[in-house]
């Protein structure tokens, strides 16, 4: 009994040693649940931070930004389909999306007439964010101007295993680039990619990001990117030239997209709207080098106008719909080379 | 036993020790620790409190001082004309900026943008910010005439270049139409110069935008990593300290600017200092221990000696030695408790010898009663005078009967108690004479004493009785009858037998030694002889019966005595 009751006592002295830190009251700075909003993005920071910055100077709600690849974050959308984490997509090829439809809730933004009908969905699943052509990049200290002119050239047997290519089953401007080289050429498929594997010498990079590296270091004397990606590269200074191919080329967008069951829906459309809002849009052309998918908002600089640009008719639900097809023949003439 | 007791006792005064300086000791640590704690947070929350207060209102002066510049510059026809398009002289206009700025100017930097965001007169010089978006950031949340400059975070906070908080007032011309901006630019250098020395050295202070985005911090790098932290746990709502971390973080909102001010301050109370008062306070508690051993075995053992003498003495008392005394040197209880022990001894002791010199006193007085029994003097003179009648008148039996009478009746009143054997056996001679009158010679007494038997000394007449019983019990109905007398010293013992050939003992005597049966019985002859012996001379003496071929005998055992040993 004395014991029990000396072990109590000291017990309740150790308890009393133990405790005593107490919490700040931080709980009055933070937001009600109404005024958030958690945003998946696969754009780098420099995009989307400014973008979320002024969203939330404009509106008052907080954004919560978890950044990532866009595969990965697709991922984790459909595996918390039940429950979302995140109310809006915000990045991501359209071809990407595409096959994640299931994922997400069709909203036709408030601007929606002023987006370029070729960029919008049928369904409104998703919201065009910026037109993103594909572009064929060289080096101008180790190639001359007009030696690289279209898709064509990239059968070369001059240029053979200097081309910088992304391994199109990582890289969604590689597919989409592999996809517009097959519309823009004339000839039979598998003798295309046959072709077109065989010049690059069973070399491919592994993903779009170091396809301008590889051109600007002279690694690859020709380059397949996205525009935007080239022209950042050409304002910061590299020995690079972008040529629009010939034969033609795709302008598939990137785009957000309103998650399925999103807890913050309504802030989730307001991010949407703000998105193809003129003020972003505009923010998109002269700072970030990309094309607006509005129709109002001209590209900078001596960016040639869209209309300008030979486009391949690219459809979207087609090319993702032979995606798995395509790849193994691709990977199949790859090895190939690659064996040889 | 003592193996038992001993460890138990120390067991418990060792107990007793530990809880009467642990508990205490335990107590007064956790308390200090508390006390010690909730001390050192109370001052560091009112520092902080101090410190947070002493940049607010730093702040406030700075924001006040924004807010009089753009009130000074709203209508100003000077730079309504000049951000219209309007040609002026540049200098006027900069006087005018300038004089409009002048508490304000060593806060930040100050330019004045047309409508189309672009900057036309500036306080500094920002290669960076010649052109803004009327659409975008600053320009777009610019305030309206009246309001205070309505101030936004720029976009990397980690940049020391370029400005971390930009405020813009939307500027009207007297007609009240839109003619610019004025925006007001916060670098780095501005607010370390307002900031610093305001909030502790060991400190560190970091501005938050009203999201929560990183505006300003003295260690530029840490806005970048802290700032998603911090607004990470402000959002799972969650404590803004880590314990992890070793920082403890205060916020408060300044309201002129919007801004939220984080201090963060080392934690006070960090883990190594928990250790090092925790291990004091477990080496005290370990002294605290190893002294309560120590006490306990000195202190068991002090109690312990005496009680231990004590126990022996009570065993030895248990066994009859009354002789024992325990040292009672002490001055304490338990030398109180070994005094009155010895003193309870001692008492036992005097009652004891009390209780025997009573009993003897009480035997002796039993014995001169059965002596007394048989001392009529006036028997004896009665006899003498019938011994002469009978001489006078010639008949002679009844003078030798009268005449043994009279000597056995005086030796038994003379007042010696131990007689010469000899001398005993003479008035048993005596006695046998009468008897031989009474019964007509019917029987033979012989008498064998050795001559140097003769001068022992036994108690007086005890051969009569036991003679007597022979003479009147054993020769009963006997034709021939004898007795017979005999003496024989052997190992020291005197033994006198008396022998008839008579039938033998009654059946209610049993052969051996003589038990009493006490007074009542009918052999009063028989106990009688046996209390005198065992009285004189202990247990071992005394009356032994047995049977024989022809009749019973009656041995008297005592112990050889002769007149010059008598002197105890």
């Amino acid at each position: 009994m004395r014991r029990k009751r000396l072990a109590a006592a000291l017990c309740a002295l150790l308890m009393l040693a133990g405790c005593g830190a107490e919490a700040p009251e931080t709980a009055a700075c933070a937001p009600a649940e109404e005024d958030r909003l958690v945003i998946y993005t696969s754009h780098k920071e420099e995009v989307y931070w400014p973008i979320v910055k002024e969203f939330e100077q404009r509106t008052g709600i907080w954004v919560d930004v978890v950044a990532g690849g866009t595969n990965e974050l697709l991922e984790r959308v459909r595996a918390e389909a039940d429950h979302p984490a995140a109310d809006v997509m915000f990045g991501g090829g359209v071809e990407s999306l595409a096959s994640y439809r299931d994922c997400f809730a069709p909203y036709a933004c408030g601007e929606a007439e002023e987006i370029q009908a070729r960029f919008r969905d049928g369904e409104d699943l998703w919201t065009p964010f910026s037109a993103l052509p594909v572009v064929l990049v060289y080096n101008t200290k180790l190639m001359r101007p007009g030696q690289v002119t279209g898709w064509r050239d990239l059968l070369d047997p001059a240029l053979r295993g200097r081309i910088a290519f992304a391994d199109p089953a990582v890289s969604g401007s590689g597919f989409t680039a592999l996809g517009t080289f097959l519309l823009a050429v004339d000839g039979e498929e598998e003798a295309l990619l046959q072709a077109f594997a065989e010049n690059l010498a069973g070399r491919q990079l592994e993903g779009s990001g170091e396809v301008l590296g590889a051109v600007a270091g002279g690694g690859a004397l020709v380059g397949v990117t996205l525009e935007e990606t080239a022209l950042k590269r050409i304002a910061a200074g590299d020995d690079v030239a972008l040529v629009y191919p010939e034969e033609g080329t795709s302008c598939v967008p990137d785009a957000s997209a309103l998650i399925r069951g999103a807890a913050h829906e309504e802030n989730a459309r307001a991010f949407l709207d703000f998105t193809v809002s003129e003020a972003v849009q505009r923010l998109l052309a002269e700072q970030f080098c990309r094309r607006s998918v509005r129709g109002d908002v001209e590209p900078a600089g001596e960016l040639p106008a869209l209309e300008d640009v030979p486009l391949v008719d690219y459809d979207v639900e087609r090319a993702s719909g032979r995606r798995d097809g395509l790849l193994m023949t691709w990977a199949f003439y790859l090895e190939e080379k690659e064996g040889t | 036993m003592s193996r038992v007791t001993k460890p138990s006792f120390r067991r418990r005064l060792f107990a007793g020790f530990l809880a009467a300086s642990l508990i205490p000791l335990l107590a007064c640590s956790a308390m200090l620790l508390q006390i010690f704690r909730l001390r050192l947070a109370g001052d560091a929350e009112r520092e902080t409190a101090e410190q947070l207060d002493l940049v607010s209102r730093s702040l406030d002066g700075a924001f006040g001082a924004f807010t009089q510049a753009a009130e000074r510059l709203q209508g100003n026809p000077i730079i309504a004309e000049a951000l219209t398009g309007r040609a002026e002289e540049d200098t006027l206009v900069n006087n005018e900026l300038f004089n409009a700025t002048r508490e304000a100017r060593s806060y930040g930097a100050f330019a004045l943008y047309d409508l189309q965001g672009v900057r036309r007169y500036s306080t500094r010089r920002d290669p960076l910010e010649e052109r803004l978006s009327p659409e975008w950031g600053a320009l777009y949340a610019a305030s309206e005439e009246g309001e205070p400059p309505r101030f936004t975070a720029c976009e990397d906070a980690a940049d020391t270049a370029g400005p971390l908080l930009q405020g813009a007032a939307r500027l009207r011309d007297g007609m009240g139409r839109p003619v610019g901006y004025l925006l007001i630019s916060l670098y780095y250098d501005d607010f370390r110069q307002l900031l610093e020395d305001k909030y502790g050295a060991q400190n560190e202070l970091i501005l938050l935008s009203a999201h929560w985005r990183p505006v300003y911090c003295g260690q530029p790098a840490l806005a970048e990593t802290l700032a998603p932290r911090l607004r990470s746990r402000l959002l799972a709502g969650r404590s803004l300290d880590d314990p992890e971390e070793g920082f403890q973080y205060a916020a408060a909102r300044h309201e002129a600017s919007g801004l939220n001010l984080i201090l963060r301050r080392p934690q006070t109370f960090t883990g190594e200092t928990m250790r090092l008062l925790y291990t004091v306070s477990f080496g005290c508690a370990v002294v605290c221990v190893a002294l309560s051993v120590l006490m306990s075995f000195k202190l068991s053992g002090q109690m312990f000696r005496p009680i231990q003498r004590l126990r022996q003495g009570i065993g030895e008392v248990e066994h009859n030695n009354l002789d024992v005394c325990v040292p009672a040197e002490r001055e304490d209880e338990l030398g109180e408790l070994a005094r009155r022990f010895n003193e309870m001894v001692e008492a036992l002791k005097r009652n004891q010898e009390a209780l025997v010199a009573n009993q003897r006193e009480l035997n002796q007085a039993q014995i001169r009663m059965l002596q007394a029994q048989l001392n009529p003097h006036f028997l004896c003179n009665t006899l003498d005078t019938m011994k002469w009648i009978s001489k006078i008148n010639k008949v002679p039996q009844v003078a030798v009967m009268s005449t043994n009478l009279a000597d056995i009746l005086r030796f038994c009143i003379s007042p010696e108690e131990f007689v010469p054997l000899g001398r005993e056996t003479e008035i048993l001679e005596r006695y046998i004479e009468i008897q031989k009158i009474r019964m007509s010679g019917a029987f033979a007494f012989h008498l064998d004493v050795p001559e140097r038997l003769r001068d022992c000394l036994i108690p007086k007449m005890i051969l009569q009785p036991l003679v007597e019983n022979a003479v009147l019990h054993g020769l009963e109905g006997v034709e021939d009858g004898a007795v017979e007398v005999t003496a024989r010293e052997e190992a020291g013992m005197l033994r006198i037998t008396v022998r008839d050939n008579g039938s033998g003992l009654p059946p209610d005597l049993a052969v051996g030694r003589y038990h009493s049966r006490g007074p009542a019985g009918k052999h009063l002859g028989l106990y009688n002889v046996n209390t005198i012996l065992t009285k004189y001379y202990g247990d071992g003496c005394g009356l032994f019966l047995e049977n024989e071929r022809s009749g019973a005998a009656v041995t008297a055992a005592l112990p050889v005595r002769r007149r010059e040993e008598e002197t105890c």
